[in-house]
């Protein structure tokens, strides 16, 4: 009994406890709280990454062999064997392809000086998307894309229902111009509005005669979309498919066809690996190896690793404040061994065992322990929880944006709380504690009781 | 009188010091008999605290054998030695060795709460502590119940001490110069109570001292010298005693 009391009387005695606790306190405090936010941005950012991508995505290698032939250049055969899978939700077909983006006429010199500054210049590389409405909208979220309000610059699509329909009071000169959709960013960037004109420039090098014919068009812009993925809407900018065909003038009808199931946590492994082999049995793609048809996931492995690891990296570099505060554990509790040999010399004489001694101490630790590691994961989740208000309080406070939400693309800074993590963290700062106390505790019950009695 | 509390047969005990081996006791014999006042003198440096403690098994001889009523305490292991400190024997230093920490009631319990599990504790609690403030009250510090050692004298500090010593009711008191830190008149009226008590409860006591007086009030005195007993002789008190 009289371990508990006087590792309490110990604990409230003597201040420098208090350094250990909070020490351990801030540890586990911090390490929730940062792995709780990392947590979120990788979730966040695995929402956002995935951005207008589909479950699966069948891109045929459209490479003709020696007698000129290749699996088929358009969609529709591919695409029959896709929606006859019923775990198929919908599927769609993509040209996509690349091209310079400029402006022509009275833009011409505004586009000189963007393309020639080294720094938004870059953006005039662009990807052109041809898209079947109708599939696209069943088969992905560009919908959604086209519906959110623009944050940046831009304006939405007259028509959601037809959004490639020229702008309402669009009257050109001359020639109808054929239309296009670019990203909200992409539209920042050239100040592009809708009745924008643009001129894109691309070629298709011919595999066969070892051509490389350029091909320039003059495009009216509909409207912008969002997808709130950075890369995509700063750099595509979508067509009909059949118009983008034409513009390319290259017998290739489609890239790629875009796949979503009705379950793909469930389906995505299977449906992939079965519609591989079946598309392969019709010469629909070329390898039978499937790396022609992969989900979303397959796409993104590298980004979706490197977050993962980050995060991983981060817990063990955190961890070392763990172990530093049971280190000042150690520290204290040695110190207080050495304060304490006359008491444990008195207590000894009356009855106490070397054993209990060593408890006595050891119960110290796990007191500063509790205290430290309960607070901090009290802390932790707290400040986890509201990590957003508390940012906004600080940031008004110092005067300077901590967390800048145009950068990351989140309104808020997301941060999702593991129970398991929590439950890990505090049991490690607990084991960590009381190994290292362990120690010190040690030391106290192999003192010889009597050499502290001798002397006052 | 009748068979000893405790009898040490042919005690050694040497020293470690760096390399050396210094032998301080060289097969020292003395039985302490149930309700007898030993009293141990001899010049400083004569071996009398390293005997008594040996008496009072916080130190291990290097060779000869200790029995505790009856039983060899160094054969026993480690708990039930424990076990005999805490309520066979009471320990008395001459520097009161008082927890700092605790208040004059909780230095007083001590024994009681080292012995005892959590529960047992918890259920025996308020009868213990008032056994505690009724001694402190007897012993005139009533008024110093919640007192830490530090705010006490080291009258008042000694005789908390004793009280302490005393709370479980051992058959053995060991007293290492209790009176040695304080001055006469103090010592005077503190030793009064130990001996008291002792004589009311019919205690054994061993009692180291350098004073001649009392010494005198002792049944029996042992005189040390270098590590040798060197004289044992009944008092006038242990004659008048028996008759
Ligand atoms: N831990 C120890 N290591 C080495 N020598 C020791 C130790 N303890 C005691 N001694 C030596 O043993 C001898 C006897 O010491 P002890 O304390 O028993 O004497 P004492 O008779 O009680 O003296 P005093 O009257 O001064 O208290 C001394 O010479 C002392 O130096
Ligand atoms: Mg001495």
């Amino acid at each position: 009994m009289y371990r508990t009391f006087l590792a309490w009387r110990y604990l409230a005695a003597r201040r420098t406890n208090v350094i250990g606790i909070v020490g351990i306190m801030v540890g586990v405090g911090a390490l929730i709280l940062i792995l709780s936010i990392m947590t979120g941005f990788l979730l966040e950012t695995k929402r956002s990454l995935r951005g207008t991508l589909s479950d699966l995505i069948l891109e045929p290698i459209h490479v003709p062999d020696r007698e000129g032939r290749t699996i088929p250049y358009d969609p529709e055969p591919a695409l029959a064997v896709v929606r006859a899978d019923p775990r198929v939700a919908a599927a769609c077909a993509q040209l996509t392809w690349y091209g310079i983006l400029g402006q022509s006429g009275r833009d011409a010199a505004l586009a000189n000086m963007r393309m020639a500054d080294a720094q938004s210049g870059k953006l005039s590389g662009v990807k052109l998307v041809g898209i079947d409405v109708a599939d696209e909208f069943a088969a992905t979220n560009f919908r959604a894309a086209l519906e959110s309000t623009p944050r940046f610059a831009g304006s939405r699509v007259a028509d959601l229902d037809d959004p490639f329909a020229p702008p309402p009071g669009y009257a050109p000169e001359g020639r109808m111009l054929p239309t296009c959709i670019v990203g909200e960013q992409l539209a920042s960037a050239w100040n592009l509005r809708r009745g924008s004109e643009i001129e894109i420039v691309t070629g298709v090098p011919d595999p066969l005669t070892g051509d490389f014919p350029v091909n320039n068009r003059r495009y009216v812009v509909v409207g912008t979309f969002r997808s709130g993925e950075n890369e995509m809407d700063l750099e595509k900018i979508y067509f009909e498919r059949a118009e983008l065909a034409d513009f390319l003038s290259s017998e290739r009808r489609f890239s790629q066809i875009l796949v979503r199931l009705h379950d793909y946590a469930r389906d995505g492994k299977a449906v992939r690996d079965e519609l591989s082999a079946k598309l392969h049995a019709a010469g629909l793609v070329k390898f039978a190896d499937g790396r022609e048809v992969r989900t979303w996931e397959d796409f993104r492995r590298s980004l979706l690793g490197a977050i993962e690891n980050e995060r991983v990296l981060m817990a063990i570099m955190l961890s070392l404040v763990v172990v530093v505060a049971a280190f000042t554990i150690f520290a204290i509790l040695s110190m207080m061994v050495t304060e304490k040999r006359r008491d444990i010399g008195i207590l000894s004489a009356l009855g106490a065992t070397p054993g209990g001694v060593t408890s006595l101490f050891l119960w110290i630790a796990f007191l500063d322990a509790l205290i430290g590691a309960v607070l901090g994961a009290v802390l932790g989740v707290l400040g986890a929880l509201h990590i957003d208000r508390i940012e906004r309080w600080l940031s008004s406070v110092l005067g300077v944006q901590i967390f800048n939400r145009n950068v990351y693309l989140f309104d808020h800074i997301p941060a999702v709380v593991n129970p398991l993590w929590v439950a890990v963290i505090v049991l490690g700062a607990f084991a960590c504690t009381l190994l290292f106390a362990a120690i010190p505790a040690w030391r106290a019950g192999r003192l010889d009781p009597l050499e502290a009695l001798r002397y006052e | 009188m009748s068979e000893a509390i405790v009898s040490a047969r042919g005690i050694v005990k040497a020293f470690q010091v760096g390399d050396r081996s210094l032998e301080v006791l060289h097969g020292v014999a003395l039985d302490v008999g149930r309700g007898e006042l030993v009293g141990v003198m001899g010049a400083s440096g004569a071996g009398k605290s390293t005997l008594i403690q040996i008496l009072g098994l916080l130190e291990e001889p290097t060779a000869g054998e200790v029995l505790f009523e009856g039983r060899s305490a160094w054969k026993a292991t480690v708990a039930e030695r424990a076990r005999l400190r805490n309520e066979r024997i009471g320990f008395v230093f001459q520097f009161y060795h008082l927890l700092p920490e605790l208040t004059a009631v909780e230095n007083v319990v001590l024994p009681a709460m080292i012995g005892r599990s959590f529960g047992a504790w918890r259920a025996a609690r308020p009868d213990l502590v008032a056994r505690a403030e009724a001694a402190l009250a007897r012993f005139g510090l009533a008024e110093r119940l919640k007192h830490r050692p530090a705010q006490l004298s080291g009258g008042e500090r000694q005789r908390v001490a004793i009280a302490r010593a005393l709370f479980l009711d051992p058959p053995l008191i060991i007293a290492d110069e209790p009176t040695g830190n304080l001055d006469s008149a103090t010592g005077e009226k503190v030793l009064d109570l130990l001996l008291t008590e002792r004589e009311s409860r019919g205690l054994s006591m061993v009692l180291v001292t350098h004073d001649e007086r009392l010494a005198a009030r002792c049944h029996r005195v042992v005189t040390m010298a270098d590590g040798r007993i060197a004289g044992d002789a009944r008092t006038t008190t242990a004659r008048a005693a028996a008759r």
